[in-house]
């Protein structure tokens, strides 16, 4: 005879013993089955809870929710549904880890089956109760992995923008030092034939004038030539068109002077570009410094643009005055050359920390996105030629730069731009490599 | 796919049922029910998309899934605007306040119900009985035609059955979408031909 089970008490025997939480309650939420699992973990014996209420038994648990959810499941004479994810837990139970730990109590999810009676009605319901806890700490486990990832990932997000950052700034120094070498040789090569050209052309304007006063007295007395003598000089004079001459020959000096001139201020740009020159630092108000520069461009900004002076509290800072003036004269020019009609140029000056900064706005042309990577390269211009070297920006790059500063640039073509020069209010010493 | 015959007694299944499902969950939330007449295609799955967003609009959805089993397989979906439902917790037993794993909690109780309801419904009339899984979040406030972008559907034609609900005298509002594979089809064709015999 066999020993075995026949299948009717080896399912009572399943229901009891899995690893589930079994139980179910009648129409007035009596208690009708509670499996070993339940009364393991509630510490409730199936005898002390079979035949009760289940509210009764365990007043913890949310009356009102659960009555609805299973009056649901006869109504609908179908299935409900709890997740751990959503109701960490339908009864309080503790975990499988009282060693390890990690979470509060024993995570659970619930079916809540309708139970047809012969009849196909349905008068009970059987709620299965899974334990969930492994999954819900490995997904904890996980989600934190998850979040370090994230996190890493901004932080490498980062580092990779600074880097790309520093490498444009490197390469922009790099190839301002390179062009800063460069131009000051030239400089150096151009200043000396400029020196001799340019007295020479002094002395040459004196003896010019000199001979032009000795014509001057010849013709004075040329009536009282002989007729033949007198005739052989008109000749001359008409060969030549010496009224012409006389007239021309100024204005044809002093260009060649202006033109000189120009060259001398290339050339001293280019050294300012490349060296910070020898001129000492000194503590200077940065305001008489704008205000003496305004005085000195005046004439460029007045047709083009309203004049707006927002000057904050700021302290004297140590710097090269000079030099300053010449960064200030710059961004005020362009400010006015990049205003079309008329508009408006303000200036703001403030300070944060150990730096102080003076603003430039304008409400002129703006900067192309595809230009703003170019502007402070030498010999870059968008002026016609003749009007700017290209050297404005890049040479007040150079002397910001020495002072320890910076100059940031914002511009929304159409709409205009704003150069923020920020210095230090007290520079280190320059870079000797530098000078 | 389908006799004339067949496609009636389809479409009368469905009607009636959606009747009960309507009046089941009248009885749960204790408000009258609108529903439209369920909508029945069958469609090649790359136009499942095209067709949800030509009934729903193209409003961000927020839809959960939920699979059934037994003589019939398939998936259902329902679909919300984006109030989703917490003006039912109410009705449903939870409290006033709901923080966000509650409302997810009473976004998942109300699907189980619509589509225990309709299913349920639809299972009766052709005396079959059917099984169900725990809902779960299938796309959260994403475009209607993004919804179904990236499932693999592996079959050739799917059937397509739409329903959306109303309550009377609130603003909650959800389409429920019931898809099944081609093979189901079959299933459906013995059990409507059964469905016919009884008449």
């Amino acid at each position: 005879m066999s020993t075995h089970l026949d299948s009717g008490r080896l399912a009572d025997f399943v229901v009891d013993r899995i690893e589930v939480g079994i139980f179910a309650v009648d129409r007035a939420f009596t208690v009708t089955l509670w499996n070993h699992f339940m009364a393991t973990h509630s510490r409730h014996p199936a005898e002390a809870v079979l035949g009760r209420n289940l509210f009764e038994c365990f007043p913890e648990l949310p009356r009102g929710w659960l009555e609805h959810k299973i009056r649901n499941v006869y109504t609908l004479r179908n299935y409900g549904f709890t997740s751990w994810e959503q109701r960490p837990f339908l009864f309080r139970f503790d975990h499988n880890r009282p060693m390890t730990g990690g979470v509060d109590a024993m995570r659970q999810s619930c079916t809540f089956l309708p139970v047809r009676d012969a009849d196909g009605t349905v008068s009970q319901v059987c709620v299965t109760v899974f334990d969930y806890t492994d999954a819900a700490v490995a997904h904890a486990e996980l989600a934190r992995t998850v979040q370090a990832l994230e996190g890493e990932k901004a932080a490498q997000r980062k580092l990779i923008d600074e880097l790309e950052n520093a490498h444009n700034q490197l390469l922009q120094s790099e190839k301002l030092a390179s062009i800063g070498q460069l131009a000051a040789g030239v400089a150096h090569e151009i200043n000396n034939p400029i020196g001799f050209v340019n007295s020479n052309l002094g002395t040459l304007d004196r003896y010019l004038g000199d001979l032009l006063r000795v014509i001057e007295a010849y013709q004075g007395v040329e009536a009282a030539l002989p007729p033949a003598a007198r005739a052989q000089v008109e000749a001359v004079k008409q060969a030549v068109d010496l009224g012409y001459l006389q007239e021309d020959v100024g204005p044809l000096v002093k260009e060649s002077r202006d033109g000189l001139d120009r060259v001398t201020r290339i050339v001293q740009d280019l050294k300012d570009f490349s060296r910070m020159g020898a001129a000492d630092r000194q503590w200077a108000d940065l305001h008489r410094c704008l205000d003496s520069t305004l005085n000195v461009v005046a004439n460029e900004i007045k047709y083009k643009a309203e004049l707006e002076r927002q000057y904050g509290d700021i302290p004297d800072i140590r710097c090269v005055p000079s030099q300053l003036n010449q960064v200030f004269m710059n961004l005020l020019v362009n400010a006015a050359q990049a205003i079309a009609d008329r508009g408006r140029i303000t200036i703001t000056t403030g300070r944060r920390g150990d730096e102080v900064f003076v603003a430039v706005r304008d409400s002129g042309a703006g900067i192309p996105d595809e230009l703003r990577t170019r502007i402070f390269d030498p010999f870059f211009t968008t002026k016609p030629v003749g009007t700017g070297t290209g050297l404005g920006l890049s040479v007040s790059h150079g002397i910001v730069q020495r002072h320890g500063g910076r100059i940031e640039v914002s511009s929304q073509p159409g709409a205009g731009s704003e150069f923020r020069v920020w210095l230090p209010i007290e520079a280190p010493d320059a870079d000797p490599a530098a000078a | 796919m389908f006799s004339e015959d067949q496609r009636d007694a389809l479409q009368e299944i469905t009607n009636i049922g959606m009747g009960q499902a309507g009046a089941s969950i009248a009885a749960i939330l204790g408000e009258f029910v609108q529903l439209s007449v369920p909508r029945i295609l069958i469609l090649r799955p790359a136009l499942i998309g095209a067709a949800l967003a030509r009934m729903i609009g193209k409003e961000p959805v927020t839809a959960v899934r939920q699979g059934f089993h037994g003589e019939l397989r398939g998936e259902a979906l329902v679909i919300y605007g984006a109030d989703q439902c917490r003006e039912l917790g109410g009705l449903m037993g939870y409290a006033e306040e709901l923080d966000e794993a509650t409302e997810r909690e009473l976004l998942f109780d109300v699907s189980n119900v619509l589509v225990g309801a309709c299913l349920g419904g639809i299972a009766e009339q052709i005396r079959t009985d059917i099984g169900f899984s725990a809902p779960s979040l299938m796309a959260d406030r994403v475009p209607v035609d993004a919804l179904l972008q990236g499932a693999a559907i592996g079959t050739p034609c799917a059937l397509f059955v739409e329903v959306n609900f109303r309550l009377e005298r609130r603003s909650f509002a959800s389409n429920l979408v019931v898809l099944m594979p081609e093979e189901e089809i079959l299933v459906i064709r013995a059990a409507l031909d059964r469905f016919l015999e009884s008449l």
